[in-house]
């Protein structure tokens, strides 16, 4: 549905009536005319339609990630910036695109833009500017030719020559404009996101609840999938433009804490919560097992719920996390939902007439926490199963509470509550694992797919639970005794 | 440094491919109706919701076709649209036009098909060879006396091997735009690996003489082989469009319905038997490939011998007898892809070898090094073997990864480890290079020096990545005397150079660059016969004085691999113009508990030869690594029972990411290649062959936990394959 919006490209502003369900890919390429910019599976999944993302972030202060423009809705820009490959290349070759070229990065040169966008992104945004984390920042492009090799290399000349960039983009955005990573026109501007068209809480209360139209959308990183090519009469209203969505505070009360997080709230935004990490010490770790960077800025926790398949990563977690749906707009008015109830069947949920997910409630008492997530390739995959476990311990050492969680056994992400009633009380212990294990593996009712047979998924939900034994009791060694 | 501007244009952004041109005023989008499964009939189809969205919709069927429907090249069995009956799933029944591509989607999503009955579907080939479903005839290579070598055995070893097949993902899809001409033929601009073979069967096609249609290629975003035959029905159908239409046609394939609907890799099923004295010396092969070849002929006949050519891989086997059958089947017809049928026989040889070594006690690389081509040695199909570098390159190659330490420290940390356990395995190959049908080793070149000085080159190359613009640009400049910044590489037409074959069987450079290199001889002699009287001059005076003197700037020149010959009959000559030999080693930790495994370094030696663009060719070594691996140990072309592609997009199908891959350490073997240009040596397909010791990376940990377990041959190595073999048990 067409919608004025004002935001940048590169360095233009735009403000037009545009169709807001319209992918910015095909904006880009067609209606601007900007081709470096490329289609190569519109499903998020290669990168080549990489574009770097300017907004404000949590904190209000301007943020720059890379995104991917095929699961972009156009309405999302308001008040927002886009850098495509020809605002970073006005200038001419940058020092990114130059240590591509010399390591013979760019073959076919299809992915290119791609892979220099989210190299460009990292230099903007990165947090430690090292090899690793470069190569981190491609983890959700893809190239058919070079093998990565050339690709590794110019990754580490750039995580050399940049490691001393300064921290905050302020600082760092005119030191890369100075080095010609940036046109210094554009570093300049990518400070300054542009006001949106129309305040954005009216926005998005503009749009009708009970217009037959209307999708609510999160990320859309799954939901454009879906819809590669969404009717123009469509009337997407984007969670991050409800007001005060995109937070995480500590609420409740002193006997039941918990952590209130907003609609909008992104994996990225979850796992870089100190809240959340305080909660479940090591469970940034997990962030890098779901989907990629440029998925991972964009996908919302609410969405990845209301989505409802059965092997969501982040649900998969937030069972372990024992969280709460806050649902609002429905003809009850609020609901407080535990979020194993919200599932009915296979892609069905409890959600209602007009209702969309306002926040998700986690109680905020810390816990031992672990995620297991297999899948055919480690990086940026869907999971054949996934399965988190949190645990309290008594002062003997004993369990004294325990969630788990699994996903991909069952048309809907399960609470493995036999498991649970197991374990609850005893020591751990090997033997705990292998009788936890066998409840694993009965937990569901698997199918086989193009991820991997029935069997297998039982097979996968025995051994992870091992895993989780492993990983959340370290100091009892159990792997050896587990696999004798 | 020197830059390939080709990559130049592609990190600006700038590289136009074919999607990216400007589209004309006028222009029809095409979108396909695909079949709805692996076999069935069908009276027509029903197309009033499709046309009543918009006066711009059209369907094109069979029935509007000028020309012959067939695209078929060595056998006519593919029909351009599907009229009667479909073979496989994702087979074309009809092309729709419209102004816009989503319309047109939208539009071909609302035809029905009428009066469906479903047919029964073959999918597995041995089923399919049992049938009788088998194209031409099975053939046969062997040499010495299988049955008797046997006898003499010390250990004979049988078994079954089967690799899987795989998704090309070139990251530019399918696509073909197509103008009518006033001549009452056809323009087209097309994403192929072959503009003479889309020449051909669009005149075929639209019932024209060759000359009345003209083909363009200016670049492709990947290819692999994807784009060599099954390029040529996309572009078919925009021609067929634009000529039914008259309006200009674009069609570009969206990603799932080039997955479902474009040819792969094939997926072989073998047997085989090997014989070998105590020593580990192979007296004796025998294998039955059975490839699966799909619906149709396609390239299959091509790829067959290739299979039969490398049965024997990197080794010297005095008696060998290795069969191949192209099994018919109702799924996609399968097609080129780098290495073309190598790949599946290396496998099963390595195969082989590996349960071989089990049966004798000693490892894999111990009966790999004894039997090593020397030379002289004559291979199964009667080449001699010519300045062999196998047992170079794979000693090399064990130095390199420090081999007995890296076995000692493997196992040390095997019996420290319970949770990890760590493998490591070598691959030597061995790859002939040549068209495997010698009349395609062909190849001509156009030579434009302009007045002013710089030079455009025309030859039957198509770039794709490979950097054979590049090559081509650094051996002209070579051969004229000039810096390459004076040579433009023009696009791939077949008003230029006629005739072409395909870009293929690594041989872009070997032929296109020689016969651009000898059309510059004949420049050069040209110009140094006017320098002889005037010394002094530059290329540019000398350009300008011949231009005055009336010599001709232009020089068109051919070049015919020399000295291949085949005979059919006794399945023995000379096939390909050398070979190219290398070694890879890689290791590889294997989680037990989960089933996963990491590939951790990859040491390779490859024989480069002379090496025209250093930084072209690590890369094509790394990228065809990268894709033996992904085909070895990750891409899973699943298909269901009923023969419908299951992983059909991205999110399904997996290939290698950055993460997946290990350190790659390359080092090229160095030694001129005599009777090719610039002395170098093919380098597009021998190195994917070098991934198949991924897959016995991982067996070598997975055996460290099982060691009495007998291994298991089924490639790609899959997560959930390493942990049925890690808990065969069927429940807890």
């Amino acid at each position: 549905m067409k919608r004025v919006i004002r935001f940048r490209l590169n360095e233009r502003l735009y403000e037009e009536e545009i169709g807001s369900e319209q992918p910015a890919l095909d904006w880009i390429r067609k209606t601007a005319g900007l081709t470096g910019t490329k289609e190569g599976c519109r499903e998020g999944d290669c990168g080549a339609c990489l574009v770097l993302l300017g907004g404000r972030g949590m904190d209000g202060r301007p943020e720059w990630k890379a995104v991917t423009s095929c699961t972009l809705g156009m309405g999302e820009l308001d008040g927002r910036h886009l850098v495509t490959i020809e605002g970073l290349a006005s200038g001419g070759l940058t020092p990114v695109m130059e240590a591509m070229l010399d390591e013979g990065a760019s073959q076919c040169g299809f992915c290119s833009p791609g892979f220099i966008i989210a190299l460009t992104g990292f230099l903007v945004s990165g947090q430690a500017i090292d090899p690793v984390s470069a190569m981190a920042s491609v983890e959700g492009n893809l190239c058919r030719c070079t093998g990565y090799g050339s690709i590794r290399r110019a990754a580490s000349i750039l995580a050399r020559d940049f490691a001393d960039l300064p921290a905050g983009l302020e600082r760092r955005l005119p030191e890369l404009a100075r080095r010609h990573v940036l046109p210094a026109a554009l570093a300049q501007l990518m400070l300054e996101p542009p006001e949106p068209a129309g305040s954005q809480g009216a926005a998005f209360a503009a749009i009708h609840p009970e217009d037959p139209s209307l999708v609510d959308l999160g990320g859309g990183t799954d939901w454009y999938v879906r819809n590669p090519d969404p009717d123009p009469d469509l009337a997407p209203r984007f969670s991050d433009q409800a007001p005060g969505a995109r937070s995480i505070r500590a609420g409740g009360s002193a006997e039941r804490p918990v952590l209130e997080l907003g609609s909008a709230v992104t994996v990225d935004d979850f796992f870089a919560s100190p809240l959340v990490r305080n909660l479940a010490p090591g469970i940034e770790r997990f962030a890098a097992d779901m989907a990629s960077p440029p998925i991972r800025a964009r996908a919302t926790l609410a969405g990845n719920i209301v989505n409802a398949s059965p092997i969501a990563d982040l649900t998969s977690m937030l069972l372990a996390l024992g969280a709460r749906l806050v649902l609002e707009g429905g003809p009850d008015g609020e609901r407080l939902l535990e979020l194993s109830d919200f599932f009915l069947g296979y892609k069905k949920t409890d959600i209602r007439d007009g209702e969309r997910v306002r926040g998700i409630l986690i109680p905020a008492s810390p816990l031992r926490f672990n995620f297991e997530k297999a899948a055919k390739r480690a990086r940026l995959d869907i999971a054949t199963v996934n399965t988190a476990m949190a645990v309290t311990l008594a002062p003997d050492g004993g369990i004294a509470s325990v969630r788990a969680s699994a996903g991909g056994v069952a048309p809907v992400p399960l609470r493995m509550v036999a498991l649970e009633n197991a374990m609850v009380g005893k020591q751990p212990s090997a033997a705990l694992a292998r009788e936890a294990g066998k409840l694993a593996y009965d937990c569901g009712s698997p199918i086989g797919d193009v991820r991997g047979s029935a069997g297998y998924r039982r097979r996968l939900m025995e051994r992870l639970t091992w895993a989780h034994f492993i990983r959340l009791w370290p100091e009892l060694g159990l792997e050896k005794e587990l696999l004798a | 440094m020197k830059r390939n501007p080709e990559s130049v244009l592609n990190v600006l952004g700038k590289t136009q491919y074919l999607d990216d041109l400007p589209e004309n005023a006028g222009m029809l989008h095409a979108a396909v109706v695909l079949s709805p499964s692996a076999h069935g009939r069908f009276s027509g189809l029903d197309t009033a919701a499709a046309l009543a969205m918009d006066s711009s919709v059209r369907v094109v069927v069979a029935a509007d076709i000028p020309g012959q429907n067939e695209l078929g090249t060595a056998v006519f069995d593919e029909p351009l649209l599907a009229a009667g009956e479909w073979h496989y799933h994702g087979q074309v029944l009809a092309l729709v036009l419209a102004s816009s591509r989503s319309l047109a989607r939208k539009a071909a999503a609302r035809v029905a098909v009428q009066g469906a009955e479903q047919l029964p579907a073959v999918t597995d080939p041995r089923e399919a060879a049992a049938r009788g479903n088998i194209i031409l005839s099975p053939r046969t290579q062997r040499s010495g006396d299988v049955d008797t070598a046997f006898l003499a055995c010390d250990v004979v070893v049988s078994g079954r091997v089967e690799s899987g097949g795989q998704e090309h993902v070139y990251l530019e899809t399918q696509g073909a735009i197509a103008w009518p001409d006033d001549s009452g033929g056809v323009r087209l601009l097309s994403g192929t690996q072959s503009p003479s073979g889309v020449q051909k069967i669009v005149a075929r096609v639209l019932g024209l003489p060759m000359n009345l249609v003209e083909v363009e290629t200016r670049r492709l975003g990947g290819a692999f082989g994807g784009k060599e035959d099954q390029a040529t029905g996309w572009a078919a159908l925009a021609a067929l469009g634009a000529v039914v239409s008259g309006r200009p046609v674009k069609i570009n394939l969206n990603r799932r319905d080039d997955m479902v609907a474009t040819g792969k890799r094939h997926p072989y099923s073998s047997d085989f038997r090997i014989g070998l004295k105590k020593d580990g010396t192979i007296l004796a092969f025998e294998a039955d490939f059975y490839q699966n070849s799909g619906a149709a002929t396609d390239l299959s006949p091509a790829i067959i011998p290739r299979t039969l050519f490398h049965a024997a891989g990197a080794y010297h086997i005095p008696n060998v007898r290795v069969t191949g059958t192209m099994c018919r089947t109702n799924l996609i017809p399968f097609t080129a892809f780098r290495g073309f049928g190598g790949p599946q026989g290396f496998f099963v040889i390595e195969s082989a070898i590996d349960a071989a070594a089990r049966a004798l006690g000693i490892e894999p690389a111990d009966i790999q090094r004894r039997n090593l081509l020397s030379d002289g040695d004559e291979f199964h199909y009667g080449m001699v073997a010519e300045d062999p570098r196998a047992k170079e390159t794979m000693e090399r190659c064990l130095a390199k990864a420090d081999w007995n330490k890296l076995r000692a420290d493997i196992r040390d940390f095997n019996a420290a480890h319970a949770g990890l356990k760590r493998g490591a395995a070598a691959t030597p190959v061995c790859f002939g290079i040549s068209f495997t049908k010698i009349m395609m080793n062909q190849g001509g070149a156009l030579v434009h020096i302009y007045n002013d000085g710089s030079v455009g080159v025309s030859t039957g190359a198509v770039e794709m990545g490979q950097g054979v613009g590049r090559k081509i640009a650094l051996v002209v400049a070579d051969a004229l005397g000039i810096p390459d910044s004076k040579v433009k590489i023009e696009t791939t037409r077949t008003v230029t150079v006629a005739n072409t074959m395909p870009t293929a069987a690594s041989t872009g450079t070997d032929i296109n660059a020689m016969a651009a290199k000898i059309a510059c001889d004949q420049l050069r002699a040209r110009l140094d016969a006017l320098a002889k009287d005037r010394p002094g001059l530059d290329f540019v005076q000398l350009v300008a004085l011949a231009h005055e003197q009336r010599v001709d700037l232009s020089a068109h020149a051919f070049y015919a691999t020399p000295g291949l010959h085949y005979d059919l009959a006794t399945e023995k000559g000379k096939p390909f113009h050398y070979h190219v030999y290398g070694c890879a080693v890689v290791t590889a930790t294997l989680d037990v508990l989960r089933g996963t495994y990491q590939f951790d370094d990859a040491f390779i030696v490859h024989d480069i030869a002379h090496s025209i663009d250093p930084v072209i060719d690590r890369g094509q070594v790394e990228g065809a690594f990268a894709q033996g691996l992904g085909w070895a140990a990750l891409e899973e072309l699943a298909f269901g029972a009923d023969g419908r592609l299951l992983a059909n997009t991205l999110s399904t199908y997996k290939l290698p990411d950055a993460h997946f891959m290990p350190r790659m350490d390359v080092e090229f073997l160095e030694r001129p290649n005599p009777g090719t240009v610039a002395n170098s040596k093919a380098v597009g397909e021998p190195p994917l062959m070098y991934g198949i010791a991924g897959y016995f990376a991982v067996l070598d940990a997975l055996k460290a936990v099982h060691p009495d377990k007998p291994a298991f041959y089924d490639l790609p190595m899959t997560p959930e394959k390493a942990l049925r073999f890690l808990s065969e048990e069927d429940s807890p």
